[in-house]
Formats: C-alpha cells, sequence, structure tokens
C-alpha cells in the first residue's frame, strides 16, 4: 500500500549543503519544495554545544553524526576479480546523515579547482600531449572556471570564509595562493591565526621558494552576517571541527547558514526520518515522475514532482539511480554506459614533524581548516614533464585537534605500546605538526560502482558496490608530493625527528579500514558528451530532463582540494540555470 | 583535592563563608599567607592562578598587599579590597564583581584592558594604570588563589519562568534566535574554563547584566576570541536578565567539591 501525497514543484533528496541551497533558491524562486532527509532534525544551539558534543568517543571514534551502517552501507573491492564484502564499520571515508548532512561534520577547508582542472584532458593534451593521459578516463567537466567564479564566490559569502586572495582580478597578491583562479573580490573575512608550527612552515617553504598562503577557512574569524542575512560568530579554536558540529556558530555549515533562513519559508517543507527508496519514471521513461520513500511512521509514500534534484551525498546519489533505472550503467569489460563510471576517491599522504622544546604547537588549540599551505605541487602549477603522472596535491601544515584519544604523535622507531610509548607521547603531544598532501584521483576504467550481486540493505535494495584500488598514476603523484613535503619538514628549524605516511604506498591495496578522507568523487559525472557523462554541463540528466544532480558525484575526477567548494561552486551553477531558463520552459538544455 | 577540602572546613568552623558580606564588605577576613600556600599545593588551585610563571609566595605576598591598596610603587591608590572584599566576594550593586577564586589569567588580562582602554572603565582604569605589571600579576593571582565562597548572590524573588528560560539559554541556547548555549565556552554549570574563560555560577546577576549589556553596546570589546559581542547582539534584555539571574543561582561548583554535602543540606544553607 502506497501513499500518494499532493504534487508539489520540486522534490529534493538530502537536507545537507546542495539540498538546502537548492531549496533556499528554488522556494525563493516560486517553487514548492519538498525536501526528503533520512535523518533527525538537529540544530547547532541545541545539538552540538560543548561540553556535550566535544565526547570524542562518541562521536569521533563511534561516529554519532555518520551514516549507520546497518542501515545504509556499501559493499568494496579492490579488484572486479574480487567479491565484494559490505562495509560494517564506518573507517576510510565518513558519510554525514540527518539536517545539514556532511556539511555538519566537515572541516571548513573551502577551496576552488584551478583553473585547469576544469578542463583537464584538453589542458594536459596541449601542454604535454594527448600520451600522458593514457589509460585514464581523464575528461573535461564542461564547465569552465569563469563561468563558476560568481558561484564559487557566492559561496564563500555564504560561509564568510576566511583567508587571503592570490589573484584578485587578476592581479597576484602578497599572502594568498599566487596559483588560484582570479577572484572577483577578496574573501569576506581575515585569514586565521597561525599557530607557531604554521609559522615554521611558512617561513622554511618561503625561503625554498615556494608560495605559503592560510588555507581558505570557513571557520569564520570574526562576526558576520552572510547574504542570506545568517550572522556567524568567531571561531574559538576548540578543536572540535572534523566529526563534530559547531555549537559556536563559527564553522559554517547548512543549517545556520541555510536552513535557518528557509525554515519558515512558504514554498519549503522539511520531511525528516525518511528514506528515499527509488525515482520513479514515466511511462515513456522520459522523465522522473517523482520519489518513492519510507517516511518517519515506516509508511510507503510516493511524492510526486515536476522535478526531482538528487542532493544525497557523492555514493547515494549514484545508488539511487541505479536501483531507480536513471541512465545507463557502466558496464567496465566493455566501457559502455555511464552511472557509476568515473568513480574516484582522494590519495592521501602525510609528514609528522616533531619539534623540539623551542616549538610549542599546543594543537588543543586547533580548528578545521587551520592551516598553512602551499599549491605548488598541486594541480598542473609544476611541469610534469617526465614525471610519469597527472595531477598533484596540496601540501598543508594543519592544526585541526589534539584530541586526547586521536592525537597522541609518536617519532617514528617508538614502541606502540608501554613505557616508552606514554614518554613519547608526554614529549611530543605539544610540540608536533602533520603536513597533509591532500592529493588528486585519477578517473581510470576498472575503478567504478555498480550494484552489489549479493547483498542487499534493510529495504530490500541492492548495496551500492565500490570496486577501487589506487591507480599507478596516483601512487607516483603521492610519492612525489610527499617527497616535497618531507623535504620542507627537514629543512624546518627545531625539528628533532620525521616520519611519513602515505594511504597510497607503493605495494599497498587501497583499504577501507584506515580514515582517509570522505571525499568519494564521481560515479553520475557531469560533461558535454551523453557517452561519458550522466549530466550535461548544467547537472541536467541526459535521459531524464527534469532530474537535477548534484555534488562531489559530478566530478569527472578528483581534485587535489577538498570538494565542497567546487561542487557548491556547480550546485549554484547549476540552481541559476534551473531559475532563469529551466523552469519557465522545462526540456533537455543541451542537445544530446 | 583533600587539601582544598580540609580549607573549605577550616573556612566553615571559623564561621565565615555562609551568608556574609552580601552588602558590607568584610575587612577582617581573609586568608593568611600559610593557608593560601597550602590551597596552591593542589593542582587545580595552582593552575587556576597560574599567570605567566606558577606563583610563588612573594608573588602571593605582593598580590595580597595590593588588594589591601598598598604596594612598592605606592600602588594603584585604592584598595581592591574596598570594593571587592579581603576575601573577594564583591557585592550585588552590579558594579563589583566577585573575584574569588576566579581564573588568574582572566582576571589579569582585565587589568591590562582596563589600562590599555579595552575595557574603559571609570573607577577601574585609573587604578590599573597605576598598578606595575608584577603588581597586576600578582593581585590576579591572588585572587585567583582564594577559595570561591559559599554564599548567596542572588537577591530577590524572580518568575519561575523567566528563571527556567535563563537555564535553558544557558544550557543549549536557542536555535529560533541564533544564540549559542553559553556552556559551550563557561563549561558544565558555568565553572569557566581556566586560564582565559571566566566563570559564571554563583557571579552577581546585575553584574553579568551589565557586562552583557556593554558587550551589546560594543562599550565593552575584550574577549580573547571576540565572541560575546555577537552573542549579546542577538539577545534580548529580558534573555540577558534571564541568564543572569539564573547564573547567579547557580551554585559555583568549586565550593561544592569543597564542602560536604550534610553541610549544604542545613538549614538556612543555600
Amino acid at each position: 500500500m502506497v501513499t500518494e501525497l499532493p504534487k508539489t514543484d520540486v522534490v529534493i533528496v538530502g537536507a545537507g549543503w546542495t539540498g538546502l541551497a537548492a531549496a533556499k533558491e528554488l522556494a525563493d524562486a516560486g517553487q514548492r519544495c519538498v525536501v526528503i532527509e533520512r535523518g533527525d532534525w538537529r540544530h547547532d544551539a541545541t545539538s552540538f554545544g560543548a561540553p556535550e558534543e566535544h565526547d570524542e568517543l562518541k562521536y569521533a571514534r563511534r561516529k554519532g553524526h555518520m551514516i549507520d551502517t546497518p542501515i545504509k552501507t556499501l559493499s568494496f573491492r579492490n579488484t572486479s576479480d574480487q567479491t565484494a564484502r559490505p562495509i560494517r564499520r564506518l573507517g576510510s571515508f565518513l558519510p554525514g546523515k540527518g539536517l545539514g548532512g556532511a556539511g555538519i561534520h566537515w572541516n571548513g577547508q573551502l577551496w576552488r579547482p584551478l583553473e585547469s582542472d576544469l578542463s583537464m584532458r584538453s589542458h594536459y593534451t596541449e601542454r604535454y600531449g594527448a600520451a600522458v593521459l593514457e589509460g585514464t578516463n581523464v575528461q573535461d567537466w564542461g564547465v569552465s572556471y569563469d563561468e563558476l567564479e560568481p558561484h564559487l564566490d557566492f559561496f564563500d559569502r555564504v560561509c564568510g570564509t576566511a583567508g587571503v586572495a592570490g589573484n584578485l582580478n587578476g592581479e597576484i597578491r602578497e599572502g594568498g595562493n599566487p596559483f588560484e583562479g582570479p577572484r572577483s573580490a577578496d574573501y569576506p573575512n581575515p585569514p586565521m591565526t597561525p599557530s607557531p608550527p604554521l609559522q615554521r612552515f611558512r617561513d622554511t617553504a618561503r625561503a625554498m621558494g615556494y608560495h605559503p598562503f592560510q588555507m581558505p577557512s570557513a571557520n569564520v574569524t570574526r562576526a558576520y552576517e552572510n547574504p542570506y542575512g545568517a550572522q556567524l560568530h568567531p571561531c574559538t579554536y576548540c578543536g572540535f571541527c572534523e566529526r563534530f558540529g559547531c555549537g559556536y556558530f563559527a564553522k559554517a555549515d547548512p543549517i545556520i547558514c541555510i536552513y535557518d533562513v528557509v525554515k519558515d519559508h512558504e514554498n519549503f517543507e522539511l520531511r525528516m526520518n525518511s528514506h528515499v527508496l527509488r525515482v520513479e519514471t514515466s511511462a515513456d521513461g522520459k522523465t522522473a515522475t517523482g520519489v518513492r520513500y519510507i517516511d518517519a511512521r515506516g509508511r510507503e509514500v510516493f511524492q510526486p514532482a515536476d522535478t526531482v534534484c538528487l542532493n544525497a551525498y557523492a555514493l547515494w546519489n549514484v545508488h539511487l539511480m541505479l536501483v531507480s533505472g536513471l541512465g545507463t550503467p557502466y558496464d567496465p569489460k566493455t566501457g559502455q554506459g555511464t552511472v557509476g563510471r568515473n568513480y574516484a576517491y582522494q590519495t592521501m599522504a602525510a609528514v609528522s614533524v616533531f619539534f623540539d622544546e623551542e616549538v610549542w604547537s599546543n594543537p588543543f588549540m586547533g580548528a578545521g581548516a587551520l592551516g598553512m599551505t602551499i599549491d605548488d605541487f598541486n594541480g598542473d602549477n609544476f611541469d610534469h614533464t617526465g614525471l610519469g603522472f597527472v595531477g598533484g596535491g596540496y601540501i598543508s601544515a594543519n592544526q585541526t585537534n589534539g584530541r586526547p584519544i586521536n592525537y597522541q604523535p609518536t617519532p617514528p622507531g617508538t614502541p606502540s605500546w608501554g613505557a616508552e610509548w606514554k614518554r613519547a607521547v608526554r614529549e611530543n603531544y605539544l610540540h608536533h605538526v602533520s603536513l597533509a598532501c591532500h592529493g588528486s584521483s585519477v578517473a581510470v576504467p576498472q575503478n567504478h560502482l555498480d550494484l552489489d550481486p549479493t547483498y542487499v540493505d534493510d529495504f530490500g535494495q541492492p548495496l551500492l558496490r565500490m570496486t577501487f584500488d589506487f591507480p599507478e598514476n596516483d601512487r607516483k603523484m603521492s610519492a612525489y608530493v610527499l617527497s616535497k613535503a618531507e623535504e620542507i619538514a627537514r629543512n624546518m628549524d627545531n625539528v628533532r625527528a620525521v616520519g611519513t605516511s602515505n594511504n597510497a604506498a607503493e605495494g599497498q591495496g587501497y583499504s577501507v579500514v584506515p580514515y582517509q578522507t570522505t571525499h568519494n568523487t564521481g560515479g553520475a559525472v557531469i560533461g558535454t558528451d551523453p557517452a561519458t557523462s550522466v549530466v550535461n554541463r548544467y547537472g541536467q540528466m541526459w535521459d531524464h530532463h527534469n532530474v537535477f544532480v548534484f555534488g562531489a558525484c559530478l566530478f569527472p575526477q578528483n581534485l587535489g582540494y577538498n570538494p565542497t567548494g567546487p561542487l557548491m561552486g556547480l550546485a549554484y551553477w547549476t540552481l541559476e540555470h534551473m531559475k532563469t531558463d529551466y523552469l519557465a520552459n522545462p526540456r533537455p538544455l543541451m542537445d544530446a | 583535592m583533600r587539601n582544598f577540602r580540609k580549607t573549605a572546613v577550616v573556612l566553615l568552623s571559623l564561621g565565615m563563608g555562609f551568608g556574609v558580606a552580601l552588602q558590607a564588605q568584610d575587612f577582617a577576613g581573609g586568608l593568611g599567607n600559610a593557608e593560601l600556600e597550602r590551597r596552591l599545593g593542589v593542582e587545580s588551585v595552582l593552575f587556576n592562578a597560574t599567570i605567566k610563571d606558577a606563583p610563588d609566595d612573594d608573588m602571593i605576598e605582593l598580590g595580597r598587599l595590593v588588594a589591601m591598596g598598598g604596594a612598592e610603587n605606592g600602588g594603584s591608590g585604592m584598595a581592591c579590597i574596598t570594593c571587592h572584599g579581603v576575601e573577594g566576594h564583591g557585592d550585588g550593586s552590579g558594579a563589583f564583581p566577585r573575584l574569588d577564586g576566579q581564573a588568574g589569567w582572566y582576571l589579569y588580562k582585565q587589568l591590562n584592558d582596563y589600562a590599555s582602554g579595552a575595557r574603559p572603565n571609570r573607577v577601574m582604569s585609573g587604578i590599573a594604570e597605576r598598578l606595575t605589571e608584577p603588581e597586576r600579576e600578582a593581585v590576579s593571582a591572588y585572587y585567583a588563589a582564594l577559595p570561591a565562597g559559599t554564599f548567596d548572590t542572588a537577591r530577590g524573588r524572580i518568575d519561575g519562568t523567566l528563571l527556567q528560560w535563563g537555564g535553558q539559554l544557558a544550557a543549549v541556547g536557542s536555535a529560533e534566535k541564533g544564540i549559542p548555549a553559553c556552556v559551550n565556552c563557561h563549561g558544565p554549570q558555568g565553572t569557566g574554563l581556566p586560564p582565559s574563560v571566566p566563570y559564571l555560577a554563583g557571579q552577581y546577576a546585575g553584574y553579568m547584566e551589565l557586562q552583557l549589556t556593554l558587550w551589546q553596546d560594543g562599550v565593552r570589546d575584550n574577549d580573547a576570541m571576540n565572541v560575546m559581542e555577537a552573542i549579546a547582539r542577538k539577545m534580548s534584555e529580558e534573555d540577558i536578565r534571564a541568564v543572569s539571574e539564573y547564573y547567579a543561582r547557580v551554585a559555583n561548583p568549586a565550593e561544592m567539591e569543597a564542602i560536604p554535602a550534610r553541610e549544604l543540606d542545613a538549614p538556612g544553607a543555600q
């Protein structure tokens, strides 16, 4: 028995960053929006306040804000000749749940793509010849930096991003990132206050000829009102960003930046604890008719809508398409099909820097985006000739937290337990910083997402199946960027030990067990060719023109950056075209 | 904690603590240097009182001297105890907060800010300007090392709904108004987070009301992370009164720890 509700203009799946931005923009444009969210209602003031929120065991270790794997998970294997097994405990990545989605437990590191990132295939082909991309599915995004810039800028304003513009309308400015594309305006807020290890990193990197700058931060640095009228407060450097909500109104998140200013809108309705099962399509298959979901009381409900927006987490958007029969599933054997194609991850390595007694880090005074960064080895900011790989990553001295369970840095050679270990933790806790190498990931034919043939979820639907291992390209890239980071560490003064780790080291398969990053991308990528993309350059599905897709599932390959900034630029770009073009005259916005 | 408890018991047996110093200042009381040194043997007291270096006998002695109005340089020209009392209990006028057991670095920063004008105040600015750097540090350490006394800072009757609203703002803030909860920074039960965040529990309502209003008006603008102005600006007059009256009625947890439960339950005790 399925209850059919009255039709609405727009149904939005997921109440995270993109879902709430879509609801706000479309509700203002006169569209009646119904947002369907799987998790609970919550609010920064009432749900994320210290001291309760600062419970490392509950939220960081037992992952209180993350998806419940007994209800929603996926299966994993490294290669197609293996049998995938369900991920029963979250590890490598941490999808969120509840109002605000993963936008609640992010760090607030807010980036933009490089100009060359968005035309990766044409750019590399022109500079190095097509051979450097052999064996990859690297492709252009179909949308340019200049087209995205106003939308990237708007999201900077929504978040009250803190930083120094390195390129202001083409003028390169001291203290910013000289490699970034031109900004139409400076950051709305000044950068965070760098801690002593970050200052050391900055001075050493500069002396080596690199271009250090402060990481763009959505941990707001002064009282700020965003374009929607939401008010944010200055960050207190409490050290509880990643994996935690912010009770200080200081880390920009979808609740305080968007939900609060749309919640009373007459065109806005939010349904919590409602799990979308599938998108229904019309008899001719050309359009979607609405979504079917299980509501908070366990009833199966059909919500008809003129327009369907998919705003779930990157992996879940792809899953929803596959179980709904939207688009054509990708088959790695034939290379045909697009849904599930070009799944990519992020390639993470790190250098652990141990200072002597002269340099105090006081790591408990941290923030998610408190970092000093160089972009000299990201994207194509450096000459790749003869290196044997494409892409790159930023290197950043980050001081995010000093939490007691997680943060126990010890120099290489320290036993992993016992009196020696305890002594090493005591000696190093206050004198340590990590340099993150946050690397890109190319799409390759073998890495993909599809439906699991064996395992089903609580609702009887097949699990999403991930097939992934680090491509050779990314292993080489990671080793290269890591070696540059290590060199900087060894050049810093007052350093008594240096350790390195590389998740994509040669000879070891990708593992879903240790945490690496939640930046899963691709599977429903954007482009200008329906043979290699699921949505056109406006985020509209080629096969169903009234389905619009949002989030990092759109990335044709992963950037060397955190995805929230780029994916929100794309979201506002899509929303602008919906508002100014599509809604008045619903049709495919590009010819297939 | 054992030393701390003994100290408090000694205090009680001397008949000090309860129900005194509400209006009039007590010039005669105060702990002797030996007692303060004993208290500094307790880790939490030492941490609370440490500003740059751990306070030693000389510093506490100097601090006590400054509090009494004397000092090598002629002092501030006015004794702290005139308004804040030897025990640091202040009074309920709204102008004179209690200082007993307050975070030392916080007190020290306030003196610097009074002197620099970052926290303008017609009485305190002149006093702070006349104190030398070591005197500011010493007098802050002295008051920080005192036990947070047990006395009733709340005055008069108050509407229960208002008080409940104050408690709610303190514990979970307001999602509607975008006000973060006080406990975020001021700690569970308003104990403060030394060295930088002062306690609110047991502070005078009138004083807290005045400070929130000064923040709201942009007159006071000196908190370390600059968060108070934005918070105060989101609060109505009623919000400010509610949360101030609420915290005035929360027993200071330092004293809860120190005093046996049966004493607190005794008739007449608050």
